[in-house]
């Protein structure tokens, strides 16, 4: 029983849209017992020639429009190997390697191709995916980024108001900053000047919805001293799942910097998680995810929204470790006691991944936005993020945490504690064993995530012991969370 | 559809003018994985592009170039930003507000806005543009025209946005570092709005402009007393729910502006009442007799129970607190998890936890 969406009769252009979108959903749920095991698979082997003939053969034309995001292509199709367990051969690395560094501007950051401008997004992929195919060493890509020149980038963006630029006479949006902080935090390059009033920018950022939009007004004509209150500081454009991700990581990024400092600007969290769970579609739309209220679901946001949920976590939302130790069992009458599966996160990670599964794989290879749209780079890895996500119950444990914090060699630079913090939290997120709930069988099973970077665990945790001169405990199996741990 | 780059127009390399030019090749050295397939025009402006960001220069064919490689991918900041560069070389200093330069860019970018609708640079160089020029007014016509094409377009929201904060917004900053606070451009913000809204009352963007114009961006002349805004504004969003109840875009206004204003969202309760519940056949006759233009009731085809209502309700009794609401607020959250909002299961059972937990704590407080 699937219900359609009612227009209450009273149809619009938005219901009209709707209507159309469920009528095409629904012709890909499978209705017989035998479809249903056929349709339930992951095609790991025809998303994978997919990957295999952009990076081999390249992209067709019609990428022309994708000239200026080279970095992002790659990393598109690179961290969609990761995800599905594939490594890289030397050969290929190497190569990868290479254009990577011809990317990066003599003034410092990386640009979207040879010659272009930095730009903050294409950064943020280009050291990605040196995280991924890049070494330390000649050659190796990672001792190659000019980390001085990238820092003194960073700092030309910053506007008084504590947002950045994405690029020199560029917008303002949150993107930029999630891109930033990532880099910054990976490469070791964050310091409290680098910072200091970029949270409360991005807190600026939420709208009445709950969820986030692209950046707030007044935006990057600052050039003199803030505006005084009361003038309004009002977002700019509705919230937006893309936005939420971003600026929501950045939150979580901010964390060991805000812990150390005066700042204290808030954010409505309850508001936050309303909105992110009213963005889980419903049954007929397989429980995929739109990116705004009253628009379609598309399975890019399976990433942006479905992703978003590990970040709450870390903020204290959800997941066991954050259940009230007080708390009795509750049972709201379906039968199961509720307490059984608190752990598995606050919105439908099962249906969200039958959206991927049913509607998100293109037949010919590489995942979509939804039927019958065509695959594509950037979709393919966010449903197979999306997908990934779902499936694995990655969140920050304490006992890593101790575990790192006890194997960390101070220095004398000034920042140590903001470093040491920054390097604990980032290391810190750990995939809870058996815990992982796989529609369609084990099969199916994608390698897990890291909720922030969006790179495996291992390449976030060897780019970043690289960078901070640490080494790093190796992984104890770590036992589930048990409820038990819950009140410590 | 973008327009095609004219072919039958000669390469940069045909061109006597850029023979002074030596053109600059992508890759040198590298045989770079993952290749885009480019057509001769594109690595030919894109050559001579790179050539000319080498050298620096900032001349008057620097403008057709970056317009050939923008009509070709409008994606490509660097050909953006250098443009801009270029262009604010070529005008006088200081910067004029007016000049037959900015007259043909911003001719340009109405084109160009038009065929890229979707472009992040096309927006922001117009933004780049406006700020000299100065023209707030001619962009809000401008935008308008593009909103009817697409009236959920992001960019075209936040770039109206912005022209509203940068020029009309109380505090924004003259040229001259003045204060300045230009109403005018308020004026028709509002029927604006109401105009998108009648045309789909599910349309969140204007929703959310809706809460731009009237509470998160200052307060503009004639809506000084607060408390009739909020009245004009509580009975607008009701209006719009009984048309089409299960509309979010609506709901979420209501619960934004109850919010802003710090008002009890059990102030609305009797409203929500309504429509939190099967429909009722034999009371609908005589309530509907009784025209309560504060609680305007579902329309006829309307589907109830309307789970944002249900939501609603929960949410106000457990704001009001105590045992009885907040059992009440369990029992809708209940019926919310396992009849009308399946999907979100996991949330309210979220939600029944919390209230729990929070009751608790309430009567161990009595106790003590």
């Amino acid at each position: 029983m699937r219900p359609r969406t009612t227009n209450d009769g009273f149809p619009t252009s938005t219901s009209r849209s709707q209507a159309e979108t469920e009528e095409v959903l629904l012709a890909h749920i499978p209705d017989l017992e035998a479809e249903v095991q056929r349709k339930s698979i992951l095609e790991k082997k025809i998303h994978m020639s997919f990957l295999v003939r952009n990076l081999v053969q390249g992209f067709p034309e019609r990428y022309i429009s994708q000239d200026a995001s080279q970095p992002w292509l790659l990393f598109w199709t690179v961290q969609a190997f990761s995800v599905l367990q594939v490594a890289l051969d030397p050969g290929n690395k190497q190569k990868i390697i290479d254009k990577v560094l011809a990317w990066q501007h003599p003034n410092g950051g990386f640009g979207g191709g040879p010659g272009q401008a930095a730009h903050l997004l294409p950064t943020y992929a280009s050291v990605c995916i040196l995280a991924i195919a890049g070494r330390p060493g000649p050659r190796g890509g990672w001792d190659q980024i000019d980390r001085e020149k990238m820092y003194k980038f960073f700092m030309s963006l910053k506007q008084n108001d504590g947002s950045f630029l994405v690029a020199h006479h560029s917008e303002v949006d949150v993107r930029g900053i999630y891109c930033l902080l990532t880099v910054a935090t990976l490469l070791d390059l964050l310091t409290p000047e680098l910072v200091q009033g970029t949270a409360s920018f991005v807190a600026s950022c939420q709208t009445y919805e709950g969820g986030f939009a692209s950046s707030s007004h007044p935006s990057y004509s600052l050039s003199g001293s803030l505006l005084p209150p009361p003038a309004a500081r009002p977002p700019l454009g509705e919230a937006h799942g893309g936005y939420t991700f971003c600026a929501l990581a950045s939150w979580v990024l901010l964390q060991p910097y805000l812990a150390l400092s005066d700042e204290k600007p808030s954010i409505d969290m309850s508001n936050l998680l309303r909105w992110l769970v009213h963005m889980q579609g419903t049954s007929i739309e397989l429980g995929g995810f739109k990116g705004r209220t009253n628009k379609l679901v598309d399975g890019c946001y399976s990433w942006w929204c479905g992703g978003s949920f590990a970040l709450l976590e870390a903020l204290g939302v959800g997941g066991i470790q954050n259940a009230n130790s007080d708390e009795v069992p509750i049972d709201s009458g379906a039968g199961n006691a509720i307490w059984d599966d608190v752990d598995d996160g606050l919105y439908n990670r099962m249906a969200l991944q039958e959206y991927i599964i049913y509607a998100g794989q293109h037949p010919t290879g590489g995942l979509r936005d939804k039927p019958p749209k065509n695959a594509d780079a950037y979709h393919t890895l966010y449903c197979l993020s999306g997908l990934s996500s779902a499936q694995h119950h990655v969140f920050p444990s304490q006992l890593r945490k101790q575990q790192l914090l006890e194997a960390w060699q101070a220095s004398g630079v000034t920042n140590d504690e903001l470093r040491k913090r920054s390097f604990n939290e980032i290391l810190s997120w750990t995939e809870e064993e058996g815990a992982s709930h796989i529609f369609g069988g084990p099969e199916n099973r994608l390698n897990a995530t890291h909720p922030v970077t969006n790179l495996t665990m291992t390449h976030t945790e060897s780019m970043t012991a690289h960078f901070y001169g640490q080494v790093v405990p190796p992984r104890q199996r770590s036992a589930p969370a048990t409820a038990g741990a819950a009140g410590a | 559809m973008p327009k095609k780059p004219q072919y039958d127009e000669p390469l940069f390399a045909e061109l006597p003018e850029w023979a002074d030019v030596k053109p600059v090749e992508q890759y040198e050295g590298v045989n770079p994985v993952a290749p885009i397939f480019y057509t001769p025009e594109y690595t030919d402006a894109t050559n001579y592009f790179r050539a000319i960001v080498q050298s620096g220069e900032k001349s008057a064919r620097v403008l057709d170039l970056t317009e050939n490689i923008i009509r070709q991918n409008p994606a490509h900041y660097s050909a953006w930003q250098y443009r801009y560069e270029t262009l604010i070389a070529l005008l006088p200093t200081p910067t004029p507000s007016s000049h037959p330069l900015l007259t043909a860019e911003v001719e340009l970018m109405d084109e160009l806005a038009v065929l890229f609708l979707k472009t992040y640079q096309v927006w922001h160089h117009r933004r780049l543009l406006v700020q000299i020029t100065r023209e707030p007014q001619r962009e809000l016509a401008f935008i308008k025209k593009g909103l009817e094409a697409d009236s959920k377009n992001y960019h075209t929201w936040s770039y109206r946005q912005w022209i509203l904060g940068f020029f009309g917004g109380k505090g924004s900053i003259s040229k001259d570092g003045d204060e300045e606070i230009d109403e005018d451009l308020w004026a028709s913000e509002l029927d604006f709005v109401d105009v998108l809204l009648a045309n789909d009352v599910r349309n969140n963007s204007a929703w959310h402009h809706r809460f731009f114009v009237v509470w998160a961006c200052g307060v503009r002349e004639g809506e000084e007393d607060r408390d009739r805004v909020l009245k004009r504004e509580l009975i607008y969003s009701k209006q719009s729910i009984s048309l089409a109840p299960s509309n979010p875009s609506a709901w979420n206004y209501l619960r934004g502006i109850l919010t802003h204003t710090h008002t009890p969202f059990p102030l609305v309760s009797t409203f929500a009442q309504a429509y939190a519940y099967p429909r009722d056949p034999q009371a609908s006759d005589k309530q509907r007799e009784i025209v309560d233009l504060e609680n305007p009731l579902p329309s006829d085809t309307a589907e109830l129970p309307c789970a944002e209502a249900m939501e609603f309700l929960a949410d106000a009794w457990e704001s009001e607190g105590g045992q009885d609401k907040i059992e009440a607020a369990v029992k809708m959250w209940t019926s919310l998890a396992n009849e009308r909002d399946v999907m979100r299961k996991k949330y309210w059972e979220h939600r029944i936890r919390d209230a729990h937990v929070a009751l608790r704590g309430e009567l161990k407080k009595k106790a003590a």
